[in-house]
C-alpha cells in the first residue's frame, strides 16, 4: 500500500520521463537503426553504424568535440576554483564587487560566443589593440584563434561561460568552510600551497567534479556555440548531426541518429566512469 | 594575489565584455584599427525603435514559454521531490541518477527522436511542445532545488498540519508551498535562465512558429553591422536580472508583511 502511494506521487515526474525523455532517447535509437524513419530505409540495420565507424572523419569530429569539451572544462574549473578561493579570501567590503561575476551566467551561449568573436576575430577588439600597441601592422599579422582549427574560440566562449559557474558551485561549498583550519595550518608552518592544495582542494574538490562531468558533456555535445562560432572541419558532432539531419537528404536520417546514439553512449560512460573513478579515489584516500 | 588585482582581473573577465558591447552598440562603423570608436551614434537604437515589433513579440513568446516551463517543472517536481527528501525506498540512489540525466546528456540526443514524436502528435511547430521539451531538459535544477528545500524544511510544520487536521493537498499548498518559495525561486530562476537562452530545442521543435528571442539574435550575429546584436544582447543581459531583482524585492516584501522575517 505504501509503495503503491509512493510510486504514485513520483508519477509527475516518471511519466513525463519515460514517454519523453526515454521515449525521445528510445526513437533516436529506432531512427538510428533505420525504423520508423520519415522516408522508408533500405539499407541495413546497422549500415548508418558501419558507415560512420569506417570514416575517419567521424573519429576526426569526435576527437575534436572531445578535445573541445576537456580542454574548455578543465579551464573553467581549474580557473573558476582560484578565483572562487580568491572571492572567498575577499574582505566582506569587497565581496558585494565581485558579483559581478555573474555576468557571464546570465548572457546565452550565443550571446557569448558572438563576446569572443568581437573581442579575438583578426578585426576585433584585441587585434586592434595590438595593432595600437604597435605589435601587428595589418589585419592579417593577428593570430587567427577563431579558425585555427583547434577549436580556440569555442574553447574560450566554453571557458568564459563555464568559469563563472563553477565559482557558484565551489563558492556554495566554501560558504561553510571554516576559516581557522587555514589560520592553524598557517601558524603550524603550511605554505600558502600547501594550505590550498592540502586543505582547500580536498574540501572544494565535490563539487569540481560535479561541475567538471557537466561542463565537459555541455561543450562535448552542444549546438549553440559551434553554431555560431563553429569551425567546419573537423567540425564538432553536433554540427555534423544538424547538417544532416536539416540540410541533407532524408534518407540520410539514420546516420545522423547513430551519431547521436553514440555521443549518447558516451556520455552515460562517462559519467559512469568518472564518478567510479572518483568513488574509488576517495575511498582510498580514507584508508590513508 | 592582492585583493584590488583580484578584483580587478574579476572586471577584465567578466565586466569588460560588457563595456566593449555597450560601446558596440553605439558606434556602428567601429572597426579596426580603433581602440577607442571613431564616432558615435543612435542609429542602431533607433532602427531597432522603429522595427520594434518582431523584437518585442520575440521577447513575449520568449518570456512566456520560460515562464511556461518553470511551471511545469515545478508541477512535475514537487510532489516527487518531498518523496526523495523524506523516504527511503530500494533503488532511490539509482533513480535519483537517472532522473539527473536529462541535464548531463546532449540535449540534441533526445531532441531529435522526440522531434519525430512530436509531429506525429501534432505538437511539434506549437507552444506546448517547445516549453516540454525544455521542461524535459531542466527540470533536473527544479528537482535537485526542491529535494534540498524539503530537507531543510524537515517535518515538524507537516506533522504540526497535520495534528491540526489539515488533509496532505492542503498541507502541501497552504504550509509547505509558501515555506518553500526560496528553493522554487533559486530553482526556478536556472530553468529560466536555460529556458531564455537556448536557440536549438525551440529552433527544432517550434520550428520558427514559435518567436523566441535567441532566434532573433542568431541571424544578426553573423552581419556585418554588429550594433544591432550588440543591443540584443544587452537586452538580454538586463532583462533577466531586471526580472530577479523584481522579484526578490517583491518577496523580502511579503515576508516580512507575513512576520517571516
Amino acid at each position: 500500500m505504501n509503495g503503491t502511494k509512493t510510486l504514485l506521487k513520483l508519477c509527475p515526474l516518471l511519466v513525463p520521463y519515460a514517454a519523453l525523455f526515454c521515449g525521445g532517447v528510445f526513437l533516436t535509437v529506432g531512427q538510428s537503426f533505420g525504423w520508423m524513419t520519415p522516408v522508408p530505409y533500405d539499407g541495413g540495420r546497422f549500415e548508418a553504424y558501419a558507415g560512420l565507424l569506417s570514416s575517419p572523419s567521424f573519429y576526426a569530429s569526435f576527437l575534436f568535440s572531445l578535445q573541445v569539451g576537456a580542454v574548455s572544462a578543465f579551464f573553467a574549473v581549474t580557473v573558476g576554483t582560484l578565483l572562487a578561493y580568491g572571492v572567498w579570501k575577499l574582505p566582506v567590503r569587497l565581496q558585494t564587487t565581485a558579483l559581478v561575476y555573474k555576468i557571464p551566467l546570465i548572457l546565452p551561449h550565443i550571446a557569448v560566443a558572438f563576446v569572443v568573436m568581437l573581442l579575438w576575430s583578426r578585426s576585433g577588439i584585441l587585434a586592434s589593440l595590438a595593432h595600437s600597441v604597435g605589435w601587428i601592422d595589418t589585419l592579417r599579422e593577428f593570430p587567427n584563434v577563431l579558425y585555427s582549427g583547434w577549436g580556440l574560440g569555442m574553447i574560450l566562449a566554453y571557458a568564459l561561460k563555464g568559469t563563472p559557474f563553477v565559482m557558484l558551485l565551489v563558492m556554495a561549498l566554501l560558504v561553510h568552510f571554516d576559516p581557522r583550519q587555514i589560520q592553524t595550518a598557517r601558524m603550524l608552518g603550511a605554505s600558502k600551497a600547501r594550505v590550498f592544495f592540502r586543505i582547500v582542494l580536498p574540501r572544494v574538490a565535490p563539487a569540481m567534479h560535479t561541475a567538471f562531468i557537466i561542463l565537459f558533456l555541455y561543450s562535448f555535445g552542444a549546438f549553440d556555440i559551434p553554431f555560431v562560432l563553429g569551425e567546419s572541419r573537423p567540425g564538432m558532432l553536433s554540427l555534423h548531426v544538424y547538417n544532416l539531419y536539416f540540410k541533407r537528404d532524408l534518407a540520410r536520417r539514420p546516420e545522423a541518429m547513430a551519431i547521436l546514439v553514440i555521443m549518447f553512449c558516451f556520455a552515460a560512460f562517462f559519467i559512469m566512469a568518472y564518478s567510479g573513478i572518483v568513488r574509488r579515489l576517495e575511498s582510498s584516500e580514507r584508508k590513508v | 594575489m592582492k585583493p584590488l588585482s583580484l578584483i580587478l582581473l574579476l572586471f577584465v573577465l567578466f565586466v569588460l565584455p560588457v563595456v566593449v558591447l555597450v560601446l558596440s552598440s553605439l558606434a556602428p562603423g567601429w572597426r579596426f584599427p580603433n581602440v577607442w570608436p571613431e564616432a558615435f551614434s543612435l542609429r542602431a537604437v533607433t532602427y531597432l525603435v522603429q522595427h520594434k515589433d518582431p523584437t518585442l513579440i520575440a521577447l513575449g513568446s520568449s518570456f512566456l514559454f520560460s515562464l511556461l516551463t518553470v511551471l511545469t517543472t515545478l508541477v512535475m517536481c514537487l510532489l516527487p521531490a518531498s518523496v526523495f527528501a523524506r523516504k527511503a525506498f530500494s533503488g532511490k540512489t539509482l533513480l535519483e541518477g537517472l532522473l539527473l540525466t536529462p541535464a548531463l546528456v546532449p540535449p540534441m540526443t533526445f531532441a531529435m527522436g522526440l522531434h519525430f514524436l512530436f509531429i506525429q502528435w501534432s505538437l511539434a511547430d506549437t507552444l506546448i511542445g517547445v516549453v516540454l521539451v525544455l521542461a524535459v531538459f531542466s527540470y533536473p535544477y527544479m528537482f535537485r532545488a526542491l529535494v534540498a528545500g524539503f530537507q531543510t524544511l524537515g517535518g515538524d510544520y507537516r506533522a504540526c498540519a497535520r495534528n491540526l487536521g489539515a488533509r496532505p493537498l492542503r498541507i502541501l499548498l497552504a504550509v509547505e508551498l509558501p515555506l518553500l518559495l526560496p528553493a522554487v525561486i533559486a530553482g526556478g530562476s536556472v530553468v529560466f535562465l536555460v529556458a531564455f537562452s537556448e536557440y536549438f530545442l525551440v529552433f527544432l521543435i517550434g520550428g520558427g512558429n514559435v518567436p523566441s528571442f535567441t532566434g532573433q539574435l542568431v541571424p544578426l550575429l553573423s552581419s556585418s553591422d554588429r550594433s544591432l546584436a550588440s543591443i540584443l544582447t544587452l537586452i538580454f543581459l538586463f532583462l533577466p536580472v531586471a526580472l530577479f531583482v523584481i522579484l526578490d524585492t517583491t518577496l523580502v516584501r511579503a515576508y516580512r508583511k507575513r512576520g517571516m522575517i
